[in-house]
């Protein structure tokens, strides 16, 4: 373990610092009695990043995400990728340009943006752009503009697709960029994984891009939500088969089929690529999403998922 | 659209010719009038979408054959080899053709449930692979999955409990395979056919078997008798393991053969590759652009100031960007025919008459040195073996005529991989280099117990490998009249029982003595690979 | 009378030590060999004779003595000033053999020295296993040119006993004759390699290929199947031509004694390492430190390994000798029976033709040179030619 990890490295908390100071450093409020005026919304789903897709700020970018990202991605969570090979034919130009791809990961962690858009092998490396919540990232117009400018975010509804965020990400797609989303929607709360959510899928459909699914490993542990401590730790990065929509496959079938392949990436990854062949076919993958039952048993079975005691029960069998 | 192999006239406007010369390239500018260069077709496109021509292949098979999917149960027992480290030269780029082929196999074994499979390099006598290699052939998943249990490995033709009879043909030859490939259900048998001797029958009757099995084709009498053994049906090589193929389907052994072809794209086509340092060597000299021109005197200059050793290394870790022209799957008759027909769709060039002089420029790999040195024995192995037999019909140089091939030919043995080829060739080569007198020598290598305990715990050539290099060569000794290396350690060129020479002028000299003076000359151009269909 | 001779000067000694260290034979040009006018040796008693020598070999015990690397074991045995050369075939003055070409058996051993009873080693006939070589009424002296009393084979004039001459016949040339010496040293080597060898079908492999070594070969061809290291290209083709059935480079060895004899291998390097089985016998014709180590890799287990080069102070691990029981044997010159075998071999096999070239005594600094550079230089055995000049044959 690294010296970081065993300081334990406390994540600033600039909210509680910002409530401290008062007017004129911070907006004021308005008086009881009032009518404000009528806000026109220029963050959440309505924050613009055109700006960020300019070549000045793909350039910037790019050295972020070589002289800081990379490093910093290498340092704390020192990803193995691999899979890659899985994406061979797609990465060879068709007609002299690069095919958009829609690389769908499970989430855990805020780790996983940055793990997996440094796995990225060419030529989708500086060429993506990321699904990222609306009332989240672009929650202010100075998260917004971070999101924007070092993940090339594009604000995402959690909830439903509304048109405006499908427009721009198609729009996008069909400009020959790829896209990174996390379909559960959010980080897992737990360590299991949620429900995959329909908007890969509808993307897909709709532009006719194949999906890439990618599993992510270890970042619920270095950054679980709701941690303030980072615990530097090794990942896995688990490219998948691509998928491509079958012809008159509807959403929600072609998000089922996404969610799959990532079960199936994550029992690949802790048991091996044969046996997890095998139960895919059978439809015997394990879930992503854990037993049910009381929280006790969801995080002790989670013990189960790590590859190093995959062969090791966790009591005697009766 | 590719354009077609040519044969070219050299005249005085001819610019110089580039010569491979181990790990070198040397330009020589050939007689005009008289020489004529055989330049090969350009590389053919490859497969749009190779993962779905694959499972189309499967799905869809040859001959008589089932679909893959419908030979496959639950509770057989299957079994798939490839083809080793020696396919293709030099190794391929990541994903290799034989991951995908073994990942689409498993992948149907899997919807069937199949449990018991296991996974078998079938190197017949050639050293064991490595992990290193073993994953580049396979992948890393496949790998993981199968190599920590012991269900992939590779074949080993001494072990006496691992081989298993299964008869004898109508001319007495004994066909002894793989134990648990013959006991199995299904052979699955993954190919790849960079060069037409590869594949059909000899995928299964030579590479999983043994010494008792293939000293019956692997001999001299037939090797003189295969002309060539690029061309399967003129080859006695190849007729030896039809009627062993004979044997294996009469005695039940099932097996299901998965073909590939690749083009010939050893150095990558495109200027823009970056990683293709090398990509002018793919194109014909006049055609050779400003840039090209710059970086081949760059790499020739760089290669003039790096140690033998780096250099070494820097060519064995090329790793050609060949794409994948064919996929077929069935019953292997019927899939080597197709593969044939796209072997010699992107190898042969028509070529008219011989003449008196052949020459080739030899590269740094041939099929037994990957991650290895080419030694002496694999020079002649090489010049005589394989490139001289690239041709159909009649070879491009006379009976009689004289063979010049550029090579360093160092006096140098990779210890660990060929013991037995430095015995071979000090204590056999210093009394003979006769085939027929070489192959007395035979049983004491073959049988012999330290080469037996390197070949199968170490990664050396089996005992008798060297002979077999030799025999691949007497078809050409038998043909020629005599046979000049050029710029070869001298010694080692006269031990092999060839004449040294330091230029290319020299070694047209030596030729005329035999062939008489101004001798016609034809030139195998290399790379990429080509095969001369000569009338 | 012209003769060269030995004298003890220690600072010329080291001189030739360092000199001979730089380069072959160039201890004759700096050391304490030199060229002078002798009186004739006296007769040491009553019944000797004087041998004229007509040609005497260069031998590689006499090329080590000039160059300063022999043994310090010699000095008790040796008695300065004396004449080198040994190997002698010479024309008789006086006694009953008079007039008469003969061989010279240089050993002085006690019926030479007036000893009487004979020690064991002579009472059996084994006259080189002699223990009186430093008494009697001669000066210390293992042979005849180690020796002050006797003078030796570099010179116009030496003195002989009876019992150390044997005949030549007519149709035997002088440069076959000169052979017949060392041929015997090669038989009585021969014999020891087939006593060691028993029932056994060998091979008998021969480390080394210069004088010794091809006539080792030569005297134990018959029937037998030989391996021979063998350095240069003239050597190969010698020790072929002289029965080997096998011959190799001394790096190409420890592998051919492998695959003969169906062995295993210790350790990965291709040139060395200990074989597992081996040759059971190994007969060393060189004695150098290397060649002992080679010997000991490639004899089999209980093998056994004869030292017929003569070897100096040299540095072994004996751990292999002492774990697979090998015997580590001397072989040093000869019976006097093994004349008539070395007469016969030299005839029957023309080894006459191992004699490279012959010089004059004046000539003596090129003729050391020469034989000290034998194997580089194509040569086998260099030899002083003492005949007048209307005696040699064309």
């Amino acid at each position: 373990m690294s010296l970081l990890d065993r300081l334990g490295v406390e994540l600033p908390d600039p909210r509680r610092r910002l409530r401290q100071l008062a007017f004129p450093l911070v907006a004021p409020s308005t008086p009881r009695g009032v009518e404000a005026l009528p806000e026109e919304r220029r963050t959440g789903a309505d924050y613009d990043t055109a700006w960020a897709r300019t070549f000045r700020a793909r350039w910037t970018r790019t050295v972020l995400l070589e002289a800081v990202l990379r490093p910093t991605a290498a340092a704390i969570a020192r990803p193995r990728r691999r899979g890659i090979d899985r994406l061979a034919d797609l990465q060879q130009p068709a007609g002299g340009s690069v095919r958009p791809v829609i690389f769908c990961a499970n989430h855990h962690s805020h780790v996983d943006t940055p793990v997996v858009l440094t796995s990225l092998p060419e030529p989708w490396r500086y060429q993506v752009f990321v699904g990222a919540a609306a009332d989240y990232f672009f929650r202010s117009r100075a998260t917004g503009a971070a999101a924007s400018l070092l993940l090339n975010a594009i604000p995402i509804e959690r909830a439903t697709v509304t048109r405006r965020s499908a427009d721009l990400a198609a729009e996008l797609i069909d400009d020959g960029w790829s896209m990174l989303i996390f379909p559960e929607g959010g980080r897992s709360p737990d360590g299991w994984g949620q429900d995959f959510r329909g908007g890969a899928a509808y993307l897909a459909r709709r532009t006719g891009a194949p999906v890439v699914p990618i599993h992510l490993s270890g970042t619920d542990r270095i950054l679980p939500k709701g941690a303030k401590r980072l615990r530097p730790g090794p990942t896995t990065v688990t490219f998948g088969d691509p998928i491509h929509a079958e012809e008159g496959e509807d959403t929600r079938r072609l998000a089922a089929r996404i969610e799959a392949a990532v079960a199936a990436l994550a029992d690949e990854h802790t048991s091996d690529w044969y046996s997890a062949r095998v139960r895919a076919h059978a439809g015997q993958t394990p879930g992503l999403s854990g037993p049910d039952g009381p929280g006790w048993r969801r995080a002790w079975a989670l013990g189960d998922r790590s590859p190093r005691r995959r062969r090791k029960a966790a009591w005697p069998n009766q | 659209m590719p354009r077609p192999g040519l044969v070219l006239d050299v005249d005085s406007s001819t610019p110089p010719i580039v010569f491979h010369h181990g790990e070198d390239f040397v330009l020589e500018k050939l007689p005009a009038g008289r020489s004529r260069v055989i330049y090969p077709p350009e590389p053919h496109a490859g497969l749009k979408d190779t993962d779905a021509a694959i499972r189309h292949a499967l799905e869809h098979p040859l001959g008589d054959s089932q679909p893959l999917s419908s030979l496959l149960f639950s509770g057989m027992k299957l079994t798939i080899c490839f083809d080793d480290i020696s396919l293709p030269l030099p190794p391929m780029r990541k994903p290799d053709v034989r991951q995908r082929i073994i990942e689409a196999v498993l992948d149907t074994a899997a919807a069937a449930g199949v449990d018991d499979v296991e996974i078998i390099a079938a190197l017949a006598l050639h050293r064991r692979m490595t992990e290193d290699e073993l994953r580049h052939a396979v992948g890393d998943r496949v790998y993981d999955a199968f190599a920590p249990s012991g269900r992939l490995y590779n074949h080993d033709a001494e072990d006496p409990d691992g081989m298993l009879e299964i008869g004898t043909t109508d001319r007495g030859e004994l066909v002894e395979i793989n134990k648990r490939a013959a006991t199995s259900d299904l052979i699955v048998y993954v190919n790849i056919n960079l060069v037409s001797m590869d594949g059909g029958w000899k995928s299964t009757a030579t590479g999983l078997s043994g010494y008792r099995s293939l000293r019956h084709h692997h001999n001299v009498h037939t090797m003189q008798h295969s002309k060539s053994f690029m061309d399967r049906h003129a080859s006695e090589l190849h007729h030896s393991n039809w009627r062993m193929g004979k044997v294996l389907r009469d005695g039940g052994v099932k097996v299901f053969q998965v073909e590939t072809t690749l083009n010939n794209d050893t150095f990558g086509t495109s200027a823009l590759d970056t990683a293709s340092p090398l990509s002018m060597l793919q194109k014909r000299e006049w055609e050779w652009t400003a840039r090209d021109r710059a970086t081949f005197l760059a790499v020739q200059a760089g290669l003039k100031r790096m140690p033998a050793r780096a250099k070494r290394a820097a060519f064995q870790s090329w790793k050609a960007p060949y794409a994948v022209t064919s996929v077929q799957a069935g019953e292997v008759e019927a899939v080597h025919e197709r593969t044939l027909e796209q072997n010699f769709a992107q190898h042969l060039v028509p070529v008219e008459g011989q003449t008196d002089v052949l020459t080739m420029g030899l590269p740094y790999i041939c099929p037994y040195n990957v991650n290895s040195v080419m030694n002496p024995i694999l020079v002649m192995c090489l010049g005589l073996g394989y490139f001289f037999n690239m041709y159909r019909g009649k070879p491009p140089v006379r009976e009689g005529g004289v063979l010049i091939m550029r090579h360093p030919t160092p006096w140098e043995f990779h210890p660990v991989h060929h013991p037995s080829y430095i015995d071979f060739f000090e204590q056999v080569l210093s009394q003979t280099t006769d085939p027929v007198e070489v192959e007395k020598y035979e049983q004491a290598f073959a049988e012999d117990e330290w080469y037996r305990h390197l070949y199968r715990t170490s990664y050396a050539y089996h005992g008798v490998h060297p002979f077999y290099m030799w025999y691949w060569g007497s078809h050409a000794l038998q043909h020629l009249g005599k046979v000049v290396i050029v710029g070869g350690d001298p010694k080692a060129v006269r031990r092999l029982g060839f004449s040294p020479a330091s230029t290319m002028a020299d070694a047209l000299e030596i030729a005329s003595d035999v062939v008489g003076p101004s001798p016609t000359i034809t030139h195998v151009h290399n790379p990429p690979l080509l095969m001369a269909d000569v009338t | 009378m012209k003769a060269l001779e030995f004298s003890r000067k220690p600072a010329r000694y080291a001189a030739a030590m360092i000199a001979g260290a730089l380069r072959p034979g160039a201890g004759a040009t700096v050391g304490p060999l030199r060229l002078r006018d002798l009186d004739e040796p006296a007769m040491p008693a009553e019944g000797w004779v004087t041998l004229r020598p007509r040609l005497a070999g260069i031998c590689g015990s006499d090329l080590s003595t000039i160059d300063g690397h022999s043994s310090r074991y010699f000095e008790p045995i040796v008695s300065f000033p004396f004449v080198p050369g040994h190997e002698v075939v010479g024309d008789v003055v006086g006694g009953d053999h008079d007039g008469q070409r003969m061989v010279l058996v240089p050993v002085l051993h006690c019926e030479v020295r007036g000893i009487t009873p004979l020690c064991r080693g002579c009472a059996s006939g084994d006259v080189n296993r002699c223990e009186r070589i430093s008494f009697g009424h001669l000066e210390p002296g293992l042979q005849s040119g180690f020796c002050e009393s006797t003078g030796g084979g570099w010179s116009e004039t030496m003195v002989a006993h009876p019992a150390q001459l044997v005949a030549v016949p007519d149709d035997l040339v002088d440069e076959a004759a000169v052979m017949v010496e060392p041929t015997a040293c090669a038989v009585h080597a021969a014999e020891a390699a087939a006593r060691a060898l028993g029932d056994g079908d060998g091979p008998v492999v021969v480390i080394g290929a210069g004088t010794l070594g091809l006539l080792t070969v030569a005297a134990l061809a018959d029937g037998l199947s030989i391996t021979t290291a063998a350095r240069y290209p003239h050597q190969k083709r010698l020790a072929s031509e002289l029965g080997a059935s096998t011959v190799v480079s001394p790096d190409e060895l420890n592998g051919a004694v492998r695959l003969a004899t169906r062995s295993m291998k210790l350790g990965k390097d291709h040139a060395s390492g200990q074989l597992t089985g081996g040759a059971p016998v190994v007969v060393d014709c060189v004695g150098s430190e290397a060649s002992l180590a080679q010997a000991l890799e490639v004899v089999a287990p209980g093998g056994t390994i004869l030292v017929v080069g003569m070897p100096a102070t040299v540095s072994l691990d004996l751990t292999g000798l002492w774990h697979r029981e090998v015997a580590l044997r001397g072989v040093y010159a000869y019976r006097r029976e093994d004349f008539a075998s070395a007469l016969e071999l030299v005839a029957r096999k023309d080894l006459g033709r191992l004699v490279s070239a012959t010089y004059p005594l004046s000539r003596y600094e090129d003729a050391i040179v020469h034989a000290a550079d034998a194997g580089r230089r194509g040569a086998v055995k260099i030899a002083f030619d003492l005949r007048k000049t209307s005696e040699r044959k064309p």
